[in-house]
């Protein structure tokens, strides 16, 4: 059996030192995040960032750092918070919101239409500053008169840190965290505050309950019930193996069934839970939870 | 009514095999392949492919594609059968030959789109079979490469009626197939199989052909054919699709194919489905690097 060579590579990483490579692997066995070959030189970047802040000299040492030494856990939750850096944006994934919208909003639609309460329920676990909610709302209020006439919709949207709570309900985002926004969502769904900072409207912040939540806290995460959808995007690699494999059966306990849950765009499960199935859509893939007509649970 | 639809599916495939498009090596090519590897030798492939010096010349620069393996292109057949093993040149070539085969003139279907997914099928199928035991990636790789022949044979054949059940296809944003069936009545895999048995390809690449849309259904082969569907839906949620947007949820483990292939390589539980996917996306750049290779232009898909 003959193996194609992996990918096409840019021809940086060809030439990078194989140990960030080896680091890859590792931060994918740690946390579940897959760094592309084509954008290991970000990997790279990272690494290279800690090894100034420690003053280690060669990858090869940091690997030992990462692999061998007395702070290894600590050095890893480091270099994770170096390769996640700046990736918080509104309309980060619009793979993602293709998926909700054309997708999977169409058939959670129709699987609940015969409830009486018309009423979706979306959780987005380790909201940071907001912007992943403030997204979701906007998408949501664009189905407003078509798929979701009728429909109440309840977003919530929890983090761990009390300040960034704050921030999100403030709703205020500068050039950096609007980049992927369309000038069409800005127009409609922000007001301008001067010095290119836009606030987010009333009726978008009116769908979004903030509040501070503990993930690893059992006896609140057991309330979280009726879950439609859950977004919870590079906040479970920071926890160690059995701590996420709690949160992500909290979880499953939490969304309906037929409900879907969704990690950030390179980030997988472990296979931490084999409850949960690994599904695609075009260019994402998320988790749902079986459905009970479809017998497979 | 049926006997009638078969019977209009091959007199059109029979007018398409006689076009002069199709490289004098192909079939013999093709016959080649289905001969067991052992009883191939090299000489009769170099001597073949030496009757058609722009299919050399495309082959040795396909052979230096990150697909296939080699850093720099070898300076000839032999030599490139030499480095990378007879059976992984023969599908190169069969390759290049079937990009020569069609015509690119006024295609219902993009044609770098349409190669896009066939050699973005292809890598994924033989990805797919190095992650089993006793599987062999280079017969999946040209099941891969061939699947969707049918839609060549729908561009040239059936032009008008296959246009009517694209632009379906995109408006409606469901897959090629159900909109052909809608609106043809047969669908690709009806056509292909036509042209694939006209051309005597092997059996179990006429049932990959014929049922990759429906694997339970093939007659033989069908761990390979199930292989094929899987590597096919994954391929079309992975930006290799037939450049419109298919709205559908692909659930690879609840398919009936997943648990085809199941039955026969236990090893598929321990597969990690979602690294799988990310490998796959580095293997991308590659499949459009090949397809400008080989077939030329720059679209996107």
């Amino acid at each position: 059996m003959s193996g194609i060579t992996s990918a096409a590579p840019a021809k940086i990483a060809a030439t990078m030192d194989p140990i960030f490579r080896q680091i890859r692997d590792l931060v994918y066995k740690v946390c579940g995040i897959f760094q592309l070959e084509e954008k290991l030189y970000l990997m790279a970047d990272a690494c290279g960032r800690r090894m100034k802040q420690l003053g280690v000299n060669t990858p090869n040492e940091y690997w030992q750092l990462l692999t061998a030494g007395p702070n290894r856990e600590a050095e890893m939750r480091q270099l994770l918070n170096e390769v996640t850096i700046g990736e918080t944006c509104l309309f980060r994934s619009q793979a993602q919101l293709d998926a909700l919208r054309k997708v999977i909003l169409p058939e959670l639609i129709a699987d609940k239409s015969k409830q009486i309460v018309k009423r979706l329920r979306i959780w987005s676990a380790g909201c940071s500053t907001g912007e992943e909610p403030y997204t979701l709302a906007m998408n949501m209020l664009e189905e407003t008169d078509h798929l979701l006439k009728g429909w109440k919709i309840e977003i919530l949207a929890t983090d761990l840190n009390d300040r960034s709570v704050e921030t999100a309900k403030k709703g205020i985002y500068g050039d950096y965290a609007l980049r992927s926004t369309s000038e069409y969502y800005k127009r409609k769904y922000f007001s301008v505050l001067g010095e290119k900072k836009l606030e987010v409207r009333p009726e978008v912040k009116n769908l979004i309950n903030f509040s501070r939540l503990n993930l690893q806290d059992d006896s609140r995460m057991l309330f979280m019930k009726g879950m439609d959808l859950i977004f919870c995007c590079n906040v479970l690699i920071y926890f160690d193996g059995p701590s996420k494999a709690k949160v992500i059966n909290h979880y499953y306990s939490n969304l309906n069934f037929g409900g879907y849950f969704f990690l950030g765009t390179s980030e997988s499960l472990l296979k931490l839970n084999e409850s949960f199935r690994l599904v695609h859509f075009p260019g994402t893939i998320g988790y749902w939870k079986p459905s009970l007509k479809s017998g497979k649970l | 009514m049926i006997t009638s639809v078969t019977e209009t599916i091959r007199e059109r495939v029979k007018a398409i095999e006689t076009t002069p498009a199709i490289p004098t090596i192909f079939l013999p090519l093709l016959e080649l392949l289905n001969l067991a590897p052992e009883r191939v030798k090299l000489d009769e492939v170099v001597k073949l492919v030496s009757y058609d010096n722009t299919i050399a010349a495309q082959c040795l620069r396909a052979a230096s594609s990150p697909l296939f393996g080699l850093a720099k292109a070898p300076e000839s057949i032999k030599g490139a059968i030499i480095t990378l093993g007879l059976r992984r040149v023969q599908t190169i070539l069969l390759t290049c030959c079937l990009g020569n085969a069609f015509p690119t003139g006024d295609w219902v279907l993009d044609p770098i789109v349409f190669w896009r997914h066939s050699l973005g099928c292809a890598m994924i199928c033989q990805k797919f079979s190095n992650k089993l035991t006793s599987s062999d990636g280079e017969k999946a790789y040209m099941a891969g490469l061939l699947h969707d022949i049918g839609f060549l044979v729908n561009c040239m054949a059936f032009p008008k009626e296959f246009g009517v059940a694209a632009a379906l296809a995109a408006r409606e944003q469901i897959p090629l197939d159900e909109a052909e069936r809608a609106s043809m009545g047969f669908t690709h895999c009806e056509t292909g199989r036509a042209l694939a048995e006209n051309w005597h390809i092997a059996d179990d690449m006429v049932q990959v052909i014929a049922h990759h849309h429906a694997p339970e259904e093939s007659e033989a082969a069908q761990p390979l054919v199930a292989l094929v569907h899987l590597s096919d839906m994954l391929c079309r949620v992975r930006g290799m699709g037939y450049g419109y947007y298919e709205r559908h949820r692909v659930d690879i483990m609840g398919d009936p194919a997943w648990g085809i292939l199941l039955k026969e390589h236990k090893e598929l539980e321990g597969v990690d489905l979602a690294r799988f996917t990310f490998e796959l996306d580095e293997a991308i750049p590659g499949v459009f690097e090949l397809v400008s290779t080989i077939f030329g232009g720059t679209k996107k898909a």
